[in-house]
């Protein structure tokens, strides 16, 4: 036998505890492996979907004009001969329906017109089951395939559009496309027809979107010069990048995300080790005392603990990385059900992996430095007593955690995918920061906190939680950790649902205040007011019908111009109904300055960017017209949505028609009488939308689409950040396991003088609910800390509304805190109270 | 037959009769008992242990009665018995055969939950270790067997007080056990099992890990609270000058009660007869 061995057969003696402290690095290695493959399954996806939604597309074009491209543009550039094919793709969200009657299913749907023919020569669909468009049968339709399967439908099943004309056929299913190309569109919620059917489904023709365009590879430059010569109508110039990081900007936040939560898990997985070994050193002073003293050298006693560290590392990494491929495969299931991130395959990226594994065995070996070299320096003779160990203070041991804590960040930092993802990286790695250092402070805040959140739990269990509300503090810096690693996985579960909570509030405060009086319809294409504003009055119980007049305009700043959106409010409507935000000016004044015209109002994210001011005059002007200068009236909150990501510039509806010619609308607000009851209102306006090809929007609807999509992912990040709370539990475990055989003799005392079997499982379990009941309260102040980082550091444009607690979440979070320390206190707790007394009372003796 | 000390160089027979010895303990020359029901009776106690394949017999068929108020000292080599004895009285451990009586409640035949409260009721353990909770007061250890009763210590106030003055420790009611001298933390253990007057008080070497004096003061306490307070005390020791404070003592060798030594309540403590009594017994 060599020394060494005694490093495994210290493993191999205490089973229970090498496999916990080996669980907790694994789960930790698993949720990082499994974000790093989920992230590469997204950019994966990216990548397949932005090559099939492109094809052999050199660039894409897109119309100006919501009006779209005109046929004669399409053909002006088909007849070029540098353009070896021109797809155009025509865009309608519709309202579909499944086959009236029982049974009926009504979806809103993005309705994509192609030209089969030439749209194959560009991008070949990507079909998973049935057949591809073809140019002669005008009633097929290809749908996503997975949608398809969330919503019951299949080939062969027919699809009516709402509004077609009278006597158009219901279309029928007839391909499954794969999640990538068009399907990746809008999370696959897409219906791709004949562009001639789409057309000729309406009265109105659908507005070409855009016109993907294969050029000669001789001279793409020269080429392109051509393209842009021939073409009369105002365009933007799209390419594949560009499309790219359209697709990428929706799920950018979703890796950096999850990564962190994988880092979290480890963090907490390595406070779960740290400790472990930190507890077994100190059960083992004397053995390592007696070492010492027949002449082991201090090198020697470092390494045995190293090796044990170095095993559990290493098997716990092989076991983790394992487990995270098999999580990964359940994330990227769920996400590809949920369709909330674009997620493609199960790629298996090996750097990753073994990144991963490293990371797991780095942090362990860490975690085991300090305990390790505290061995090591431990003289013969204090180290045959047992109380020094026990003496030393907290602060030896914050050392060592704060240095493993930065080696994770480190680490995770040089790993992290969120920076080549374009999220932000400060808050979260502020997050980060704040859970850590939470931890750290949590170590110091026990003691106190034991003596407030102890005497619930003293009043309830008597004795046993006297007893158990004591024991919290025999050994405060172990007890501290635990908590702490408790603590960091409650404070990633409340701080996701604060983030979530803020991000609804925020939602719901955006759509109220851009739809005065709760209801819209958007028509397919622009309607002419004039003409159509009859129609929408003729609403029952209607008070005001208000048509937004939208059109694409450039922001000029000397040579520089900018695209931007244009809308034409009614401001009566918006003031009397309490709509807008209006910042940097007075409510009154900035409305009173629109109706005077020559005003608008700027959106906020646009002002913060182009540092625009109340008073300041911006310059507008349509393609080739000359610009328009407008003083700025106010800052706006929240804005209607535009094609430019910061929205719609507010002008009033009259300077609109006058100054920009805007007379066709195809958002229209409508406003109800006060005494009409919401859901008949809400059926009226259905009904006209009915009429006009439209969709009915209300405030509800709205903010609950956007909310649903995000429940989703917080619901996966709430898993795994669950995970982080079972290895939390795990050290849970640990710890009372440790202290319930070093304190056999005095449960024995208790035994002797009379405690029942119940009474010390009641101790046990008491000071575990006691753990994580304070690991709970803590969670709330350091969660609502990173959600305040989160949300005031800019992760979602969402946020606007601030900082909204969810409440019922907070305290379901300390009651499961304290329910899980609780279950993961049953077995100490059994353990403890099936020691035998009088062999218990021979201990150490 | 083992049951006066006129007959004490004799072995002690498996027939020791409880009755027996309580007739003869009432007839003794010292302190007189008058014949009563006992206390604390134990009947033909077996206790065996696994050892490997096979088990060991630490105990072979061992009867005793201790009567009310009796100050009982068990005494024997390492190894004999005796400790395994003291905990099959007291309930901590169960006899593989016989039957333990305590105040009239046979608690081998109990289950465990029945047995550990007939325990907190009916006995008090000193140990040799002291084995005071570190994380309380030395007011609260002694109030421990009130607080697992599901009592405050408030309500107990007076009487932890009392016991408190009585082991000299009044002074020191809210300091930590680790504030304590070695000889303070036993004179807490003490109070503490004394807390709820239990019927027996069970003592496990109380001395052994005292110095002479120390352990002096200790065996006083105890035997104050036998002499004045009636309190029926089994001590177990190797120590002579320990066991010469006991109205009887029991020789343990080899697992069966080789002998007694019965020299009644007196107010002197003095070791040399026992000791030249347990010469002749070869210990």
């Amino acid at each position: 036998m060599r020394l060494g061995t005694l490093a495994w057969r210290s493993l191999l003696a205490r089973p229970l505890r090498t496999a916990l402290s080996m669980a907790g690095v694994a789960l930790g290695v698993a949720v990082v492996t499994a974000t790093l493959i989920t992230g590469s399954a997204s950019e994966a996806a990216l990548r397949s979907a932005t090559a099939d939604l492109l094809g052999s597309a050199d660039v894409r074009l897109r119309a100006f004009a919501d009006t779209g491209f005109t046929p004669r543009a399409v053909q002006s550039l088909r007849a070029l001969p540098d353009v070896v094919a021109a797809a155009p793709v025509a865009e309608r969200r519709l309202t579909a329906f499944t086959a009236p009657g029982a049974g009926e299913r009504v979806f809103s749907l993005l309705t994509i017109g192609i030209d089969p023919a030439v749209d194959a020569q560009v991008r070949p669909p990507r079909i998973v089951s049935g057949v591809a468009l073809s140019p002669d049968s005008p009633t097929d339709a290809l749908v996503s395939a997975s949608w398809a399967s969330e919503v019951g439908l299949g080939l062969g099943d027919q699809i009516h559009l709402d509004g077609a004309r009278p006597g158009v056929p219901p279309l029928r299913i007839i391909g499954l496309m794969a999640d990538t190309g068009f399907a990746a569109l809008e999370r696959g919620e897409v219906l791709v027809i004949a562009r001639t059917t789409l057309d000729e489904s309406f009265l109105v023709p659908a507005p070409i979107r855009y016109l993907d365009l294969d050029l000669d590879d001789e001279d793409p430059e020269a080429a392109l010069a051509r393209v842009r010569a021939a073409i009369t109508e105002p365009y933007l110039l799209e390419t594949a990048d560009d499309a790219a990081s359209r697709l990428a900007a929706a799920q950018a936040s979703f890796t950096g995300i999850a990564f962190v939560l994988g880092l979290v898990a480890l963090v907490v997985g390595a406070f779960l080790v740290g400790n472990t070994l930190a507890m077994t050193v100190g059960e083992r002073t004397r053995e390592l005392g007696l070492l010492r003293a027949a002449g082991t050298t201090s090198r020697q006693v470092l390494c045995i603990i190293l090796r044990q560290a170095l095993a559990l590392g290493v098997i716990g990494g092989v076991i983790g990385v394992a487990a995270g491929v098999l999580l990964a495969a359940g994330m990227i299931a769920f996400l590809s059900s949920t369709r909330a991130v674009l997620v493609s395959g199960l790629p298996i990226p090996l750097p990753g992996l073994a990144a991963a594994f490293v990371l797991g065995v780095g942090v362990t070996l860490a975690g085991a430095v300090a305990p390790a070299m505290r061995a090591a320096s431990l003289s013969p003779v204090n180290a045959l007593r047992p109380s020094m160990w026990r003496a030393r203070g907290l602060g030896a041991r914050m050392g060592w955690l704060v240095g493993i804590e930065l080696a994770v960040v480190a680490v995770g930092v040089l790993l992290v995918p969120v920076s080549e993802s374009g999220a932000s990286l400060l808050p979260l790695f502020l997050s980060l920061g704040l859970l850590i250092g939470g931890a750290v402070a949590s170590a110091y805040l026990v003691e106190p906190l034991g003596r407030v959140i102890g005497r619930p739990f003293e009043w309830f269990f008597g004795a046993q939680g006297l007893l158990g509300r004591a024991d919290l503090s025999r050994e405060s810096g172990r007890t501290g950790l635990t908590v702490g690693a408790m603590m960091i996985a409650l404070a990633a579960v409340v701080a996701l649902g604060t983030v979530a909570e803020s991000a609804r509030a925020g939602t719901e405060r955006w759509v109220s205040s851009i739809l005065p009086g709760g209801h819209a319809i958007r028509s397919s294409v622009p309607l002419d007011v004039d003409a159509f504003r009859g129609t929408f009055e003729a609403t029952p119980g209607l008070l005001s019908a208000s048509p937004v007049l939208e059109l694409p305009v450039v922001r000029v700043t000397g040579e520089v111009q900018e695209e931007t959106a244009l809308a034409g409010i009614d401001p009566n409507v918006f003031e009397d109904q309490d709509a807008l935000i209006i910042s940097g000016a007075g409510r009154g004044s900035a409305f009173d300055a629109l109706r005077s015209g020559g005003a608008a109002l700027i959106p906020a994210a646009l002002a913060t960017r182009a540092e625009i001011e109340v008073g300041d005059i911006v310059t507008l002007a349509q393609p080739g017209a000359q610009g328009v200068d407008l003083v700025v009236a106010g800052i706006v909150e929240y804005t209607l949505p535009a094609r430019t990501p910061e929205g719609a510039v507010l002008i009033s509806s009259a300077d609109a028609r006058d100054t920009f010619g805007a007379t066709s609308a195809s958002l229209w607000i409508m406003v109800p009488q006060p005494d009409i009851p919401a859901s008949a209102f809400a059926g009226a306006v259905r009904d006209t939308a009915l009429q006009l090809a439209g969709q009915p929007l209300t405030a509800p609807e709205l903010a609950g689409d956007l909310s649903r999509s995000l429940d989703r992912l917080v619901g996966l990040f709430d898993v795994l950040a669950l995970i982080a709370v079972v290895i939390a539990a795990l050290g849970i475990v640990n710890t009372l396991g440790i202290g319930v055989s070093e304190r056999v003799r005095e449960i024995a005392i208790l035994r002797s003088h009379g405690m029942t079997a119940g009474q010390v499982q009641a101790m046990v379990v008491a000071e575990a609910a006691m753990m994580g009941a304070m690991a709970g309260v803590l969670a709330l102040v350091v969660g609502i800390g990173v959600a305040f980082a989160l949300v005031n550091g800019g992760a979602s444009a969402d946020l606007g509304a601030g900082v909204h607690l969810p409440w019922g979440l907070l305290l379901a979070v300390v009651l499961t805190g304290t329910g899980i320390a609780a279950l993961a206190g049953l077995y100490p707790a059994r353990v403890a109270a099936s020691l035998p007394i009088v062999a218990s009372l021979k201990h150490f003796e | 037959m083992p049951g006066s000390s006129a007959e004490s160089s004799a072995p002690c027979s498996d027939s020791f009769s409880a009755d027996a010895h309580l007739a003869a303990a009432a007839g003794s020359p010292a302190g007189r008992l008058p014949p009563m029901t006992p206390i604390l009776e134990a009947r033909d106690l077996v206790k065996r242990y696994p050892l490997g394949a096979g088990e060991v017999e630490a105990l072979r068929g061992v009867s005793l009665a201790v009567a009310p108020g009796e100050f009982v000292a068990i005494m024997g080599a390492s190894g004999s018995g005796k400790s395994t004895l003291l905990h099959l009285l007291g309930g901590l451990d169960l006899p593989t055969s016989g039957e333990v009586v305590i105040d009239g409640i046979s608690i081998s035949n109990l289950n465990e939950e029945r047995r550990t409260l007939t325990r907190r009721q009916k006995t008090g353990f000193v140990f040799q270790f002291f084995n005071l909770i570190p994380l309380l007061t030395v007011a609260e250890n002694v109030a421990l067997p009130f607080l697992i009763a599901g009592d405050s210590m408030n309500r107990h106030r007076q009487r932890v007080d009392e016991l408190l003055a009585m082991v000299g420790l009044s002074a020191k009611a809210t300091h930590r056990p680790d504030q304590l001298s070695a000889g303070e933390q036993q004179r807490v253990a003490l109070a503490r099992a004394l807390a709820t007057s239990p019927a027996i008080l069970l003592a496990d070497e109380p001395t052994g890990n005292l110095d002479y004096t120390t352990g002096a003061e200790i065996l006083d306490l105890l035997w104050d609270s036998a002499d004045r307070l009636g309190q029926t005390i089994v001590l177990v020791t190797h120590d002579a000058s320990a066991a010469a404070y006991a109205d009887r003592v029991l020789v343990v060798r080899d697992g069966e009660i080789r002998d007694e030594i019965d020299s009644g309540r007196r107010g002197h403590h003095e070791a040399g007869p026992l000791i030249g009594r347990l010469a002749e017994l070869g210990l």
